[in-house]
């Protein structure tokens, strides 16, 4: 790995407490002219949803207007999410009701993709709506860098501090198929995109001119195409990550869990065909890269992982000998 | 004006009030939710005080301090400033940090650990500066908010008591704020002893003699012998056992135990006896079974009271009828005491209703809260004019 990448880490993965001060965040977004909206995905979340619109109205909105808009976009609750979260007062959408000429299809990634026409901000900051334990920095921590840094337009978040260990070290604490899926893949195919330590979060925040250049699946690999799709028209340096810190929300099974995969895996193969990756097979990286963090700094640590092998016992000619004498 | 009149006045417009400070919500439940999901343990509260001390930061006032007992206060200076009211809500929670401190909202209701004890309450002391200014009521009198620490359990008021000592301003009069239960008045403190019986199985102890046991066994016999002792109806007593910790597997006679026990009542000599029956059984019970049984007295404190026709409580009620509140008188057993102990003027107030107090799922209710807030913030204007005074 090149050292611009590994200062891309340095430069590019913050934490959310450098940006607690939100009368500052303010003034900075007032002074370079930008809207920022709020978009909430949702699909029967009527338990965590109030408290979502509730702090996040309160906070980002009445007390430091940050947010400009604040939409849930549904896709069709049955549940009382409609009801809980237009009583808190956010500006309620069903995604059907957006755009009816292009049909509904039913999914967050619709949702999301189409939450660009209809909200009206120059950043739109995406939450998922099952976070037990929400609180402003989900929406601060995510904006702040585009506010900040003009050369950044997508920015993700990362979570869970994970367990300190004896050395002092912590392995990073993505969820299981961060783990067991996308970073293997990343590191195969697009080890540079192997930096993000977190690609599946939910949480993202991106400029609306790099957002209505992108298609968006509406089903699982929503997350993993804005990454493969922006960093080929873009490169890493568009790219920024955020901690912060814990998020406390549903576990899922592992049926779920493989699903999901099956969703993202027909994404990324889909990507890999359209950048000629699967037709002309480069060689496969055999570097493994996943996190470290240390003091608070976050590092990749890179194994070589080489799948040697060997032939058929039948080529062996000391096999073969064996078998001929008896 | 006489004080009927100006708190005729006062009253008007009482409804219009409940209504805005309905509009005005969303930061006040905010808080409530913020503070309720950061655990805040008796002698643990550090964290929680933290939050509630950034917030009377952004709410503008100045300079709030966090004294060496770990209590936040804040002033919201008056117009004249030459006495003060003091607005005090413990911020101490019954919960162990252990537990998941999730705080749920619904569209009229929330729910989860402390959100009623003493979440809310703090939100409402918290949210008092803004809520005046919104209402464009300007005191006279300075505002003392107190986010008090160490008030529950053993912690024995400590907290309050500390900050009430470091007082130098003269205060006309306090009022502590409590989540539960709308209607709640509080104006006299109850006298209560709280202890901790401790018995001990020796390791010398002979388990071949006559009646030899482990501690689950000689604590049940010790409870019954404690509840053989009368309790009188006349001053009104209660002795209520709230906590029993004793072994911890299915087949191994455990060698220690511990009660948990609270007298109250309107009698301090009835307390004063009890203790001294208390302490008897005790030695008598360790002389007979060869165990070690200590008793410890964790918080004990006096009865107080202002009268029933105190222009402070004459003010309350009236408050409460005109917001259709039924007033239920109920003597604390909480900081109110350390407050009239002080020789201040003081009531407890409650702010909504409430399911579960205590409970994990611990609910309160939205819309009673709004009238709840508003008898909060009338008290306040009635005490600043000069009403409230004996």
């Amino acid at each position: 790995m090149s050292n611009t990448n590994e200062n891309w880490l340095e430069r590019n993965t913050f934490h959310h407490g450098a940006f607690w001060d939100l009368l500052k965040l303010v003034e900075e977004k007032e002074k370079k002219g930008l809207k920022i909206s709020l978009c909430i995905p949702t699909l029967n979340e009527e338990k965590t949803i109030g408290k979502e619109v509730l702090i996040l109205r309160s906070e980002l909105m009445e007390r430091y207007p940050l947010v400009d808009e604040f939409a849930v976009i549904d896709s069709g609750s049955e549940d009382k999410t409609l009801e809980v979260a237009s009583n808190y007062g956010a500006d309620v959408y069903l995604a059907s009701d957006i755009l009816p000429e292009v049909g509904h299809k039913r999914g967050k990634g619709e949702n999301l993709w189409k939450a660009i026409h209809q909200l009206e901000g120059d950043i739109i900051c995406y939450v998922d709506a099952d976070i037990s334990n929400i609180h402003p920095r989900f929406v601060y921590g995510l904006v702040a860098p585009l506010i900040h840094r003009e050369e950044i337009s997508y920015v993700k978040a990362f979570y869970d501090r994970p367990l300190n260990y004896s050395s002092g070290l912590r392995p990073s604490g993505g969820g299981r198929v961060t783990e067991i899926l996308i970073r293997p893949l990343f590191s195969l195919f697009y080890p540079e995109l192997a930096h993000i330590i977190q690609p599946l979060s939910g949480e993202y925040a991106a400029r609306r001119e790099v957002l209505e250049k992108i298609p968006f699946p509406i089903g699982y690999g929503v997350e993993t195409s804005h990454l493969l799709d922006l960093f080929e028209m873009h490169g890493l340096e568009t790219f920024a990550q955020t901690d912060l810190d814990r998020r406390v929300h549903r576990n899922q099974t592992t049926n779920a869990l493989g699903k999901m995969s099956f969703g993202i895996l027909q994404t990324f193969f889909n990507r890999l065909h359209a950048q000629g990756k699967l037709d002309r097979m480069p060689d496969l990286e055999t570097f493994y890269r996943r996190f470290e963090v240390d003091d608070g700094r976050y590092s990749q640590l890179i194994q070589e992982v080489v799948e040697e092998e060997r032939p058929p016992m039948i080529d062996i000619e000391g096999y073969q000998k064996r078998l001929s004498s008896t | 004006m006489d004080n009927d009149t100006i708190l005729s006045e006062l009253l008007q417009g009482i409804a219009k009030r409940t209504e805005k400070i309905r509009d005005k919500r969303d930061s006040l439940l905010t808080d409530a939710v913020l503070l309720g999901e950061t655990p805040s343990p008796t002698y643990g509260e550090d964290k929680r005080i933290r939050v509630i001390v950034d917030r009377f930061r952004e709410n503008g006032l100045n300079s709030p301090i966090i004294d060496e007992f770990g209590n936040a206060s804040a002033h919201l200076p008056g117009l004249e400033g030459q006495s003060s009211i003091l607005i005090m809500a413990h911020a101490d929670s019954v919960f162990s940090p252990d537990i998941r401190h999730e705080i749920q909202v619904g569209s009229d209701h929330m729910t989860g650990p402390g959100i009623a004890d003493n979440a809310l309450g703090l939100a409402a002391m918290i949210a008092l500066p803004r809520l005046l200014k919104e209402l464009g009521i300007q005191l006279r009198d300075d505002l003392i908010l107190v986010a008090n620490t160490r008030s529950l359990g053993r912690a024995n008021l400590e907290g309050a008591k500390a900050f009430l000592e470091t007082m130098s301003s003269p205060v006309r009069a306090g009022i502590c704020v409590e989540g539960s239960t709308l209607g709640r008045l509080s104006y006299s403190g109850l006298g209560t002893l709280r202890g901790e019986i401790t018995l001990q199985v020796p390791s010398d102890y002979d388990w071949k003699r006559f009646g030899a046991s482990g501690a689950i066994s000689h604590l049940t016999s010790l409870i019954n012998q404690i509840r053989e002792i009368a309790i009188p109806k006349e001053p009104k007593t209660q002795l209520v056992f709230g906590g029993l910790r004793c072994g911890s597997s299915f087949n191994t006679s455990p060698r220690q135990g511990t009660l948990r026990f609270e007298i109250t009542s309107e009698g301090d000599d009835i307390i004063g006896h009890m203790e001294d029956q208390l302490n008897e059984i005790c030695e008598q019970f360790s002389a007979e079974t060869g165990t070690q049984v200590n008793m410890e007295v964790v918080a004990k404190r006096k009865n107080c009271s202002i009268p029933f026709t105190h222009p402070l409580v004459k003010t309350t009620r009236s408050i409460m009828q005109e917001l259709g509140i039924t007033p239920q008188v109920d003597p604390s057993t909480g900081d109110l005491n350390a407050l009239i102990l002080g020789g201040l003027p003081a009531v407890t107030l409650g702010l909504t209703t409430v399911k579960n107090l205590r409970e994990i799922n611990e609910t309160v209710q939205l819309d009673p809260l709004y009238a709840g807030i508003t008898q909060l913030v009338s008290l306040i204007q009635a005490i600043d004019q000069g009403i409230c005074e004996s």
